[in-house]
């Protein structure tokens, strides 16, 4: 004890403090980079499509409406993503020069391997989530043409209406979910509202969205 | 660098973090975390089908939707445009998409190596042994089915009858007394109840509400029958030892002894003479005399069944419009065709044959393989019988002994000579989709598809009124390595050189269907269930009352109390043994533990000085004992105990092995005087408390 | 948490002819199935099976051989006044959905269990353990309903993801959503039901059975007197089956207290 007070010095100690700042500021930079950059990415793996799908290639190029693969089945549930058999109504051969389609053809139309059981689901809900999408088509009617229609789905989803390869998926490492999932209070912004999109049936009861 | 300029350092990183969102998001990130437990099942996504079929493993042949979602099966629900069973269920077909996935399911094709344990072999490898075994045993071969419906028999015994054996047999059903007793009665063709269209029925015996014939179209007509909160334009009367399901739904239970149903129906018959109904029929003088003496006191004394009720239940049958009534067995199996004969005469006398909501005389099922026994030979053919013989060295035992969707170690008593025959067989075959107790003593076992996984049929079920046939279509894919038991048959006689005239399973049907009339095409492509409108020509029925003298003159079993059997299709079939989904069903009035419950009257609980919760040891006169917890329960005749069946498994899974006791342990082997039929739906115990 | 009622323009009810019941279990199977409920190696442990459909054997308490015995079927009676929603300190039960029906949302429950000690009927259940599908058996998970976890309560919800996809279909249809015919929305019991014993439907819609049914002289609920006003009803033309619905003093005649509440 004696011997550490005698080491200090009122100059030492002047410069010691000064060279703490500079620590402080050392570790504030540190953690910074760690907690804006670093960390979260290191939380995030990134994932491609297994197939790098082009919808402006579909929509735009081939004139197909969403519906062709986006639809509500007769008993209205909703079929998202299409499967390698709906693919195979178009894709049976290859058709275009792109070597991803050739791919598509080769590795899943002529194996029967499942496309739809390997597509990344960039908004998937947790099992204890009940979604309806026919529940939330009323606007739908009034929409014209794919633009609008996207316009209305990227409420929620990714705008991939124009996209030419499919959007970086990143799920984080934790939680296995996509970092697009939306979360509860992304479906209160409407059904905490009573005329949420002139619709008076959005009740935020728990019932209304929970299975 | 110092303490000092540490800790700044580190309060300078604390700020940092906490200016960034890293922990934030991390916390919120929580909100997953919480909801999603990693070993907890997540559910599949995918579009759902409702795909109609039938059941397989239901005895009714319950027709259902199989629910399935992205192609596997997740749910069974009634079928509403099924024309037999309405969209009934039971609880056992309702359980049958998990049954599918069951833990006791067969995945692969196993074979017991030289020191006892299981081997999983390649279907090839089954079906080289199979052919090799099969060629080398010569004429040495007998099967045993216990799917009766299935078309797959005409197979087998086709197999079997070019081989030079006769020795394919069903496994002993509620069906062999009754046509017996029809046989006896002069009945022709097959003895069928039109249950539907009757306004009067007593069971006697017969748990028709739960387990007797086909008992999902029972509970149909008696839905239709019972309006909600309305009445009721049918009339059901059970005789029975126990207060079952049955009794719930019977508008009046008469506590019949296990084993008196004949005295009772018979005591019914003298009333009803009294009355003033006398059916002609050759016989008639003679009969009538003979029940003379079965007077309601008389009748009371030996069954248990208060006169006044009995006269009630009289009164009911003499004044309806079509009365029907039915005598069945509460086991199912080993019953006598005693009070069939009894029930018979009582119909007749009534005039309820070949009229609407009375007896039926239905055409049998016909055979459409080449060489393969009619049903109605094979009906006739008493499989314990056979397995005694060899058992008592009177028979050669067979080289190869096939066992097909049955379980006879269990289902059958255990003087029936099975454990023997399978032990003195030269090999064994067992094709069953779950490991049942006969699975586990069989040389090689081959994992059958399920009805909902391949193609077969339910012609025709015991008990229906007309005839009916539906296919059981492959609306999911075989679970694991299962197979077709009809197609691997069909293959194998094909290796063997010998003539099916079928070259697939589909084709077996289409002829069946052919033959019938029905539209094969609608059938396969939407599981369309056809309704025939076959009818025979009234049967030359008469009283046959020597036979029924001969078998009123059974003894009834020893002993200072009398079991009486309940059977649950909750509690699955010996085929499936405690489906998973219906642990919860067993009731604690059933079950305890690991103990069966045994249920008695106050009174018999006071003369044996026990109380609810007690332990009992039953003795039964084959020294047979075991331990069961006592449920004071005033729907049970005194000196009687009721014991579920279903339970005491040693194989299949954890929900059904090691629970309870098998009530068929308790039974003995005896033959029915006249009929000479095998056996054993009564014992008789002592009890002493544990 | 509040305890004021909300009035419902639809409210779902069941109603069980209990003399149509023979007790053979198939409701309860095919509620298991359809709720995902993890089936149980002893079911006769009737202290931690859970079920969210329970039969029960009642009797009439004569000896031999007068006596008597019915099965009554308990689901969640989704009390108009429910006991468990006001309970509950953290609204993962409630009473707000159109249709009436108790919500019930397990991630939310943190296991208090005030709300089973709070309802009269039984009608919750408690996951003492994880629930466990042996093998294969998580195959056969239906897609509708979510797994639960350890440590919270759950109970019937009258098969409420039924009524969504109901809603769902009519909307595909082009119908109204909120005016289901009758018979569009079952619950998995009223469908596995072999002999029709229950009744389901809107109980205020007069085009709905269940309507005219609960009207019935035979009609009761169960446990009336505490004023739950359940959504559940009951028919039987036996008087002492009507009699084992509440506790009634000898001189007491059921069917005076259906007015209350």
């Amino acid at each position: 004890m004696e011997e550490r007070n005698n080491t200090t010095t009122p100059a030492s100690a002047a410069k010691k403090s000064c060279c703490g700042w500079g620590a402080f500021v050392v570790g504030l930079v540190v953690a910074l980079i760690l907690g804006w950059w670093v960390l979260p990415n290191l939380m995030k793996e990134t994932k491609r499509q297994p197939i790098a799908f082009s919808h402006v290639e579909h929509v735009q190029k081939q004139g197909m409406t969403c519906e062709q693969c986006h639809f509500v089945r007769a008993d209205g549930s909703f079929s998202g993503a299409p499967t390698t058999a709906q693919c195979a109504e178009c894709h049976f051969t290859i058709l275009g020069s792109d070597p991803e389609e050739a791919r598509f053809v080769r590795e899943y139309v002529q194996t029967g391997r499942e496309i739809k059981s390997e597509w990344l689901i960039y908004q998937k809900q947790p099992d204890n989530v009940f979604f309806s999408h026919a529940l939330h088509f009323g606007p739908l009617a009034e929409l014209h043409g794919p633009k609008e229609t996207a316009e209305f789905c990227s409420k929620c989803h990714l705008n991939v209406a124009e996209t030419d390869i499919p959007p970086v998926y990143r799920e984080n490492r934790l939680s296995g979910y996509s970092e697009n999932t939306m979360l509860m209070w992304g479906c209160e912004r409407c059904h905490a509202e009573h005329m949420a999109m002139g619709n008076t049936n959005a009740s935020n009861a728990c019932f209304t969205c929970h299975k | 660098m110092d303490r000092r300029g540490f800790l700044k350092f580190a309060a300078g990183g604390t700020v940092g973090l906490v200016a960034s969102p890293i922990i934030w998001n991390t916390l919120y990130d929580a909100v997953y975390w919480t909801q999603n437990w990693g070993w907890i099942p997540r559910l599949k996504k995918g579009a759902s089908e409702y795909l109609p079929t039938v059941s397989k493993l239901c005895p009714s042949g319950t027709g259902f939707l199989v629910r399935t979602v992205a192609g596997t099966p997740v749910r069974t629900i009634g079928d509403g445009n099924n024309p037999v069973t309405h969209g009934a269920m039971t609880a056992l077909a309702a359980a049958e998409a998990e049954l599918r996935v069951s833990p006791a399911r067969l995945k692969t094709p196993l074979r017991r190596s030289s020191d006892g344990a299981y081997v999983a072999i390649t279907w090839s490898e089954a079906e080289m042994l199979l052919k090799e075994k099969l060629a080398a045993a010569g004429s040495l071969v007998a099967a045993v089915s216990g799917d009766p419906t299935s078309s797959i028999n005409e197979v087998l015994s086709s197999m079997l009858n070019q081989l030079g054996s006769s020795d394919f047999y069903f496994m002993p059903d509620e069906e062999m007394p009754a046509a017996a007793a029809w046989e006896a009665m002069g009945g022709q063709g097959r003895l069928g109840y039109d249950i539907e269209h009757s306004d009067c029925i007593l069971a006697a015996g017969a748990p028709v509400l739960e387990s007797w014939g086909v008992v999902a179209a029972n509970r149909s007509a008696f839905n239709r029958t019972h309006p909600v909160a309305g009445e009721a334009s049918q009339k059901l009367i059970y005789a029975g030892a126990v207060q079952n399901n049955t009794a719930a739904g019977a508008d009046l239970w008469l506590p019949v002894r296990p084993g008196t149903e004949m005295t009772l129906l018979l005591g019914v018959a003298n009333l009803l003479i009294k009355a003033g109904k006398a059916g002609f029929a050759a016989g008639l003088q003679n009969f009538a005399s003979f029940v003379s003496a079965y007077t309601p006191e008389k009748v009371s004394g030996i069954t248990g069944v208060p006169a006044a009720r009995l006269e009630e239940a009289a009164k009911a049958l003499a004044s309806a419009k079509k009365p029907l009534v039915i005598a069945g067995s509460a086991l199912g199996s080993g019953g006598s065709a005693g009070p069939v004969m009894a029930a018979v005469a009582v119909n007749m006398l009534l005039g309820s044959v070949n009229r609407e909501g009375g007896l039926v005389d239905l055409p049998f099922p016909v055979s459409v393989v080449s060489h393969a026994t009619e049903y109605r030979e094979t009906i006739r053919k008493r499989f314990v019988d056979y397995t005694q013989s060899v058992a008592a060295g009177r028979t050669k035992a067979p080289a190869f002994l096939l066992i097909h969707a049955a379980n006879p170690l269990y289902s059958l008593p255990a003087d029936s000579g099975m454990k023997e025959t399978l032990d003195k067989a030269g090999f064994s075959v067992a094709v069953a989709s779950f490991m049942s107790e006969t699975c586990e003593a069989c040389d090689l076992v081959l994992p059958a598809a399920l009805g909902m996984e391949a193609f077969d049929d339910v012609q025709t079920p015991y008990g229906s009124g007309r005839v009916t046939y539906a296919l059981a279509r492959p609306v999911a894919k075989p679970f694991a390595d299962a197979r077709s038991a009809g197609e691997l048959y069909i293959a194998l006689a094909q290796e063997l050189k010998l003539d099916t005239g079928v070259k697939d399973m589909p084709e077996l049907l289409y002829k069946h269907a052919f033959a019938l009339g029905a539209p094969f095409r609608s059938m396969m492509e939407e599981g369309r269930v056809h309704p025939a409108s076959t009818s025979l020509p009234a049967s030359p029925l008469f009283y046959n009352w020597e036979a029924i003298r001969a078998a009123a003159s059974a003894k009834a079993a020893e002993g200072d109390l009398q079991v009486a059997p309940v059977v649950v299709l909750g509690m699955g079939t010996a085929q499936t043994a405690i489906p998973p989904f219906a642990t919860k069903v067993v009731t604690d009035y059933q079950l305890k533990g690991k103990l069966s419950v045994v249920q008695l009257n106050g009174a018999t609980a006071a003369k044996l000085k026990v109380q609810s919760g007690d332990h009992i040891r039953l003795v039964a006169g084959n020294n047979v004992e075991i331990t069961a917890v006592v449920a004071v329960f005033e729907g049970i005749l005194p000196d009687t105990v009721s014991l579920v069946a279903g339970l005491g498994h040693t194989a299949f899974d954890e929900f059904s092995r090691g629970k309870g006791a098998n009530v068929l342990a308790l039974t003995s082997v005896s033959r029915e005087p006249g009929t000479g039929l095998p056996v054993w739906g009564l014992a008789g115990v002592k009890a002493v408390k544990a | 948490m509040s305890s004021e009622v909300k009035e419902f323009k639809i409210r779902w009810g069941m109603v069980i002819d209990i003399d149509k019941c023979t007790g053979c279990g198939a409701c309860m199977v095919a509620c298991q199935a359809e709720n995902n409920v993890a089936p149980a190696v002893d079911g006769s442990n009737k202290l931690r099976s859970l079920n969210w459909l329970t039969v029960f054997r009642l009797s009439n308490h004569k000896p031999f051989p007068d006596h008597e015995v019915a099965y009554l079927p308990r689901p969640c009676m989704q009390c108009g006044k429910p006991s468990c929603v006001s309970v509950c300190p953290v609204i993962a039960t409630d009473k707000r959905e159109e249709g009436g029906i108790v919500s019930q949302i397990p991630p939310r429950c943190i296991g208090c269990r005030y709300c089973m000690a709070s309802c009269p009927y039984h009608a919750r259940y408690f996951n003492w353990y994880d629930p466990k599908w042996p093998g294969d058996l998580a195959q056969a998970l239906t897609p509708d309903v979510s797994t639960r976890m350890r440590g919270v309560v759950e109970k019937c919800s009258f098969c409420h993801h039924r009524f969504m996809k109901a809603q769902e279909a009519a909307v595909a249809k082009g119908q109204d959503p909120m005016n289901l015919p009758d018979g569009a929305y079952i619950t998995a019991c009223t469908e596995a039901c072999p002999n029709g014993a229950i009744t389901f439907g809107d109980l205020n819609n007069p085009t709905h059975k269940v309507h005219e049914l609960i009207k019935s002289p035979y009609a009761f609920r169960l446990l009336e007197r505490l004023g739950t006003d359940p959504q559940v009803y009951y028919i039987s033309k036996r008087e002492w089956v009507r009699r084992e619905g509440d506790n009634y003093l000898e001189h007491e005649k059921t069917g005076e207290a259906t007015k209350q509440g």
